[in-house]
């Protein structure tokens, strides 16, 4: 299986309740405690796109491997694609609209 | 009083607290201006923070710290603190040694310098020797090779107090002042969190856990009643250089101070000081060096936990315990306490000891990237992991000090105030 390089999205109490009532509650996985994320694929060409496009970005491949220090407002476009979408497969749109500007 | 510190040595302290007496001592002295990290360093000698080392080192020292990780005397040393100049700076100020000169910070004075000694000295020796390694990757190295090519060894004698800004006014204590807070508290045996981190519970866990690590032989009854409590705990905070997407000073010392406030420790076991540092992340001798500053700071113990001041994949999880336990009792007058990782076990339901539960597979371990991550998203996380009123602390220090984020960003690192100045003398 290709490896994929996420981006975590947390989610608080009332996007919890917005996405159960989507029907996406199903995309969420539970960590630490009962934490809630949503966890966005990306493939290696979205991966160094978004570290392209969003520089302050990391790829942390020590420990969470996953792609962070994404500011919010970023992660939440990616979140209102998923809701528009349902579906985790969005960073292609999401790049396309970053890039057009 | 005199104290002794590191070494068995008396705690120095080279300060004229005498304005008009500090006048006099700088008159007619050539004035040299240090950097931050030099004005930093030179505060942090002259208060003790690195007894017994007197001021900046000269060559048989920075040797000796290399080689043998000891100062020439045999004391344990383990990372050189060392002033650089140019040999343009050297001709420009006309200094040579056996002068003493005016060290001055943004234009004001700071201490009197007694160069003894003007020498150079083989970066990648310091680089290999102290860090490991030679790549510059390494922050410490390349702080290292960021020096310039000649060194000033001699004493320092501070003549102008730092004034520390809010809030870190209530927690920049000497290590005198460390030793007075501690006799007023009765506290005989104080174990040291080192931290550069906003508290999850997986901190407060390791807090505990050295706690009763370092309690375990003392009668109960003394930490059964509020305010009788003979052990404590030291959160010492490094206060110094950021990187950007560090947590920011301000919300590191006020929610390890929370922890206390909101009762999660009680006020008589639990305190927040900092010192100022600009972490090398030399990992081992990295964890060596806190050993020293916190023995100079009166504490009797030191926990240590996974990756002590390390960086990327240069040192392996428990180096720095390793190397701590190579080191001769009578040598580093303060007891480690090492510690495993705390982890969330969802089958326990409670935060945990990896080195004590047994459902291996199911470990949450924290992650301090993902609890970033999750503050980044203003996402409350659940009180087990993280302190509710810490996460308050955290987005309010955010508002107050961080530009609106609680990690360092550009905007922090051009806009912040410097926790310390030095005003007109």
């Amino acid at each position: 299986m290709a490896e994929t390089y996420p981006i975590n999205i947390w989610i608080n109490e009332e996007r919890f309740k917005a996405l159960q009532e989507a029907g996406l509650g199903n995309l969420l996985k539970e960590e630490l405690a009962g934490m809630k994320v949503l966890i966005v694929p990306c493939n290696e060409q979205q991966r160094d796109k978004i570290l392209q496009l969003f520089p302050m970005a990391k790829y942390d491949a020590a420990t969470t491997k996953s792609i962070e220090l994404l500011p919010k407002a970023v992660k939440d476009k990616i979140y209102d694609l998923v809701v528009a979408r349902k579906s985790l497969n969005v960073m292609d749109e999401f790049i396309a609209s970053v890039e057009k500007g | 009083m005199e104290y002794t510190g590191h070494g068995g040595k008396p705690l120095v302290e080279r300060v004229i607290t005498d304005k008009a007496e500090a006048k006099k001592k700088i008159q007619g002295l050539k004035q040299v201006p240090a950097n931050r990290q030099m004005a930093t360093e030179a505060i942090g000698i002259a208060y003790g923070f690195f007894s017994p080392i007197e001021g900046f080192m000269k060559k048989a020292d920075v040797e000796a710290t290399c080689k043998k990780m000891e100062l020439a005397d045999g004391t344990v040393w383990s990372i050189p603190i060392v002033f650089d100049i140019s040999d343009k700076e050297i001709a420009d100020y006309g200094i040579k040694a056996g002068d003493s000169v005016c060290l001055t910070y943004e234009g004001n004075p700071l201490a009197i310098f007694d160069i003894e000694e003007i020498y150079s000295f083989d970066k990648e020796t310091i680089a290999q020797d102290v860090y490991g390694t030679k790549e510059d990757k390494h922050p410490g190295v390349k702080r290292t090779y960021a020096y310039k090519d000649k060194f000033l060894g001699g004493k320092i004698t501070l003549v102008n107090e730092p004034k520390v800004r809010e809030p870190f006014t209530p927690y920049f204590l000497t290590p005198r002042q460390h030793r007075e807070k501690f006799k007023e508290k009765n506290w005989i045996k104080i174990v040291a969190h080192q931290t550069r981190n906003v508290p999850h519970s997986g901190h407060e866990w390791l807090m505990k856990h050295a706690y009763i690590a370092a309690h375990g032989d003392s009668p109960v009854e003394q930490m059964e009643t509020m305010g009788k409590a003979i052990s404590g705990i030291l959160v010492n905070c490094i206060v110094g250089e950021k990187r950007v997407g560090d947590y920011i000073d301000e919300a590191i010392v006020l929610t390890q101070d929370e922890l206390r406030k909101s009762g999660y420790f009680r006020d008589d076991i639990h305190m927040v000081t900092m010192t100022f540092w600009d972490m090398r992340y030399a990992g081992p001798r990295e964890a060596v060096h806190h050993s020293i500053i916190r023995t100079n700071l009166g504490l009797t113990h030191h926990m240590f936990g996974r990756d002590h001041a390390g960086v990327g994949t240069y040192y392996h999880s428990y180096q720095a315990h390793h190397l701590l336990m190579s080191i001769p009792k009578e040598k580093l007058n303060i007891t480690p306490i090492y510690v495993l990782e705390w982890a969330y076990c969802p089958h326990c339901g409670e935060v945990t000891c990896i080195g004590l539960c047994g459902h291996w597979n199911e470990l949450q371990k924290f992650s301090g990237t993902k609890i970033r991550s999750i503050i980044m998203d203003e996402v409350k996380p659940t009180r087990l992991i993280f302190r509710p009123e810490v996460f308050d602390v955290v987005m309010d220090a955010a508002k107050k000090y961080g530009f609106g984020s609680p990690f360092v960003t550009q905007d922090y690192l051009a806009k912040a105030k410097p926790a310390f100045t030095i005003e007109p003398l």
